[in-house]
């Protein structure tokens, strides 16, 4: 299937990059939503600061390009105040899992109904290739010349132990498996969080590395522990849907129906709601 | 000094004995008797022990402060009675817990053992000071138990008891002592933060965000336990920057939100204050200052982020900042703020402080003249989220559309998607400059200087020390002016060119005299002298009528 939804912006990520894949992925599983149901109008976006985040000017989806590390945090206002939206929150590795982590953390804790897309290139690209917090020790970087002296992050990890209830990884160049994941990932209700690995051609090609170690995953796990097991390994990659699970999402438990941006009294209902609460104020 | 038939009650104890509780008992008791009440409560940063107290300041007429010296002084324990035996007004009455303080000044009652013979005694020893002042009032046996009643529902059948039991202790020594007058009309007890929340909400408020922090917590605390009474969504989220990105968020699907914090917590909202300005998000900020800088002196209070409020965030973009001069005042700016943010797509802020915040007073609020929160709509056609308007403000859309809305952090065309073209950068600059001028334009149009008085030499305030200069002008009897720019961003020179070159005291809570300075600047007002108070506590109306005194000398 076809799907344009581009914008009429040039395209600056560099011939090769990974970026692309994940776009033109995007675009066929908005399409297959559409087929599916889910108009696109009803799809919004946000984007934190990175070379991943650029998709945001070359999609017409919908949405706020947010600031370096806060794309959940802008997501999930969005989905607080009008959660029949679907709400697809692009984000780096380092965008997410450095300067955003708490907003990561917690957007799981919640469950909240939004599909995270991490364009997980192991670096920051866009800055000209410093390490990230995914980086392997020895990483040498404009920031670590003398070689990366830290562990990484896991973020899959990270996101099951937090409460995420979807949990997959996928590849830029597979774009039939990324395409049905991000499908099934927008439709799930709940924290959905797709680790996207891509080569950076300019700065850490893992091209060959990850053909080589990523392996497709053929069935999800049951349990959490044995999806954390398949997320920890380190020797090889698995691409699949690792993890899915049941649990209410946060904006549900949150809004008990309310739908804010809609759901609105009008000024003379809501002026009767301020003078009921004033009344109680009242002395006797 | 002109005599005023101001009446003041004032409890201490340690936290968890229920002073604030029964500091708004006396408010309740005091205004139900038809007369206007001023209640300050000052307490520590911490749950139990230490010393608080309230002060609960009454009059027949209009009363904005609490005053330093206390007819009826009711200390429930020892720190209390230390701290406050000082302050009794001339034919006040002390009554000291004499469990605590067997020996001393003023009427001794065994509050603890009265007390002990009930369930959670120390957080009971609160019910004891309101039975005392209903003595002191001349509450009959009958009075008394319906008032305990009403104001401690929980468990009233004891609380009864014990007020009973207290009233017959102290009723030789302190029975029917004072008698005030009322004129017997109902008022309404309001707290600064409980008018915010209201004035936002009748304006349209849709969703609160906060994290906690002294003393705006009030805000997250009353909206959420009014949630559905007010149809408002309130969110506790992990940290402020989270607080500040998803309201943000929420006014890009549509929903009117509101955000709360300190001086701290500012900070942390900074970057996306400065997002506000780049995407055009409306957003209202209350910011409470308090004792600074960094995390200060948490639970008191102080003026010293004027300069910060105004000038937060990296770039140039257009923004309101207005302070409330009171409870009233509160309700209003809270609702005009939220309004003026979704006409001009800005962050607005809603400056004030702990002693404002804080403070609960009778007070009337104007609800039907709020206004209803409405941006400008999209009509139709083509849309671009960022048109480039006469006035610079765009038409706004939410989704679910067909039209792509983008909403951005970078500098951007009309379309919204990012640019980098010096032509672009420039035309969406002036569209932003153009905006800014058009909101002054638009508050030129409300009120944003109140003067009081008609004669006499200028006093120069600002939010809460309105409130202390207004009640030393009453306790002393001055003859000056008290004028109180409302807002402060976009300044109101014509409303205060007058003031150019004209000799001026100011008040202020700011060891730095940022206000004076400011007022300097944009004014042009020649600063005779600076009253400055910075320990925390907020003016005392006596001793402050001495200092204005001194100062136009």
């Amino acid at each position: 299937m076809s799907a344009d939804y581009s914008t009429s912006a040039p395209i600056t990520w560099c011939p090769g990059c990974g970026n692309f894949g994940i776009k033109t992925a995007y675009e066929q599983a908005v399409a297959k939503l559409a087929e599916d149901g889910v108009p696109s109008s009803d799809i919004v976006m946000t984007a934190g600061i990175g070379q991943h985040a650029k998709m945001f000017d070359y999609v017409t989806t919908s949405g706020f390009y947010s600031l370096h590390g806060r794309s959940l945090a802008t997501a999930q206002g969005i989905k607080i105040a009008n959660p029949e939206l679907k709400v697809v929150a692009f984000v780096g590795d380092g965008d997410t899992l450095g300067e955003g982590v708490a907003h990561f953390v917690f957007a799981a804790k919640r469950n909240s109904d939004i599909t995270v897309i991490c364009h997980n290139n192991g670096i920051y690209a866009l800055t000209t290739g410093q390490r990230a917090p995914t980086s392997p020790v020895g990483y040498k970087g404009p920031s670590t010349p003398h070689g990366n002296v830290e562990e990484p992050l896991n973020g899959l990890v990270l996101a099951l132990e937090s409460g995420a209830t979807f949990v997959a990884r996928s590849y830029s160049g597979k774009l039939e498996q990324l395409t049905d994941i991000i499908v099934q990932a927008v439709q799930h209700e709940g924290f959905a969080f797709i680790d996207v690995l891509q080569p950076c051609v300019t700065f850490n090609n893992t091209y060959e590395l990850y053909n080589e170690i990523t392996y497709d995953l053929e069935q999800s796990r049951e349990t959490l522990d044995e999806a954390l097991d398949v997320a920890r390994e380190r020797d090889k990659l698995a691409t699949g849907i690792i993890y899915r699970t049941t649990r209410p999402a946060g904006e549900r438990a949150l809004l008990r129906g309310r739908v804010p941006a809609t759901d609105r009294p009008g000024r003379d209902a809501r002026r009767e709601q301020v003078k009921a609460v004033l009344k109680a104020l009242e002395v006797a | 000094m002109a005599a005023r038939d101001v009446f003041t009650f004032l409890v201490g104890g340690q936290a968890g004995q229920g002073v604030k509780s029964a500091a708004g008992g006396a408010s309740e008791i005091l205004a139900g008797l038809g007369r206007e009440t001023f209640q300050l409560d000052d307490y520590q940063s911490l749950i139990r022990g230490g010393h608080s107290f309230s002060v609960v300041s009454t009059a027949p007429g209009p009363v904005s402060s609490h005053y330093g010296r206390a007819d009826l002084i009711i200390a429930l324990d020892a720190p209390s009675y230390e701290e406050h035996r000082d302050q009794l007004a001339e034919n006040g009455i002390l009554v000291r817990n004499s469990d605590e303080v067997p020996d001393g000044e003023g009427i001794g009652a065994p509050i603890t053992s009265l007390a002990e013979h009930y369930s959670r005694p120390l957080l009971r020893s609160g019910v004891s000071a309101v039975a005392i002042l209903c003595c002191a009032l001349g509450m009959d046996d009958e009075e008394l138990s319906a008032t305990i009643a009403r104001i401690y529902p929980k468990d009233s059948k004891n609380n009864v008891a014990l007020a009973k039991s207290v009233h017959e202790a102290v009723s030789g020594d302190v029975g029917g002592r004072f008698r005030l007058d009322g004129d017997g009309k109902r008022r309404t007890l309001i707290a600064g933060t409980q008018a915010m929340c209201l004035g936002a909400a009748a304006a349209g408020l849709d969703v609160y965000i906060a994290y906690p922090m002294t003393p705006s917590s009030p805000l997250l605390h009353f909206l959420s336990t009014h949630d559905d009474d007010l149809s408002v969504v309130t969110v506790h989220p992990e940290s402020e920057i989270a607080v500040a990105n998803m309201a943000l968020g929420c006014a890009m699907a549509g929903a009117r939100a509101m955000v709360g914090t300190s001086g701290g917590g500012y900070a942390l909202m900074e970057e996306a204050f400065s997002l506000a300005g780049m995407s055009e998000s409306p957003c209202l900020f209350f910011l409470g200052q308090r004792s600074g800088p960094a995390t200060g002196v948490p639970t008191y209070t102080e003026q010293s982020d004027l300069r910060f409020a105004i000038h937060a965030g990296h770039g140039e973009f257009a923004r309101a900042v207005a302070s409330p001069g009171d409870v009233a005042e509160s309700f209003r700016l809270a609702a005009e703020l939220l309004d003026l943010a979704w006409r001009f797509q800005s962050p607005t802020v809603l400056l004030s402080d702990k002693h404002l915040a804080e403070c609960t007073v009778t007070a009337e609020v104007d609800i039907d003249g709020a206004p209803w929160a409405e941006p400008i709509a999209h009509e139709g056609g083509d849309y671009a989220r960022y048109a480039e308007t006469k006035d610079g403000v765009s038409p706004l859309l939410f989704p679910p559309s067909d039209e792509m809305i983008k909403w951005t952090s970078y500098e951007h065309d009309e379309a919204g998607i990012t640019t980098e073209e010096a032509g672009m950068v420039v035309r969406m600059h002036d569209k932003r400059q153009r905006k800014t001028e058009a909101l002054a334009e638009a508050v030129r149009s409300l009120r944003t200087v109140n003067r009081f008085g008609d004669s006499g030499p200028v006093v120069l305030t600002y939010g809460s020390t309105t409130m202390s200069a207004l009640e030393a002008v009453r306790a002393g009897g001055l003859d000056v002016r008290v004028i109180q720019p409302v807002y402060l961003e976009p300044f109101p020179s014509w409303e205060l060119n007058e003031l150019r070159g004209e000799r001026v005291v100011v008040v202020e809570a700011s060891a730095g005299g940022q206000f004076a300075k400011f007022m300097s600047e944009k004014a042009g007002v020649n600063v005779a002298a600076v009253i400055k108070r910075y320990d925390g506590r907020p003016f005392e109306p006596t001793e402050l009528a001495r200092e204005i005194e001194t100062a136009i000398g």
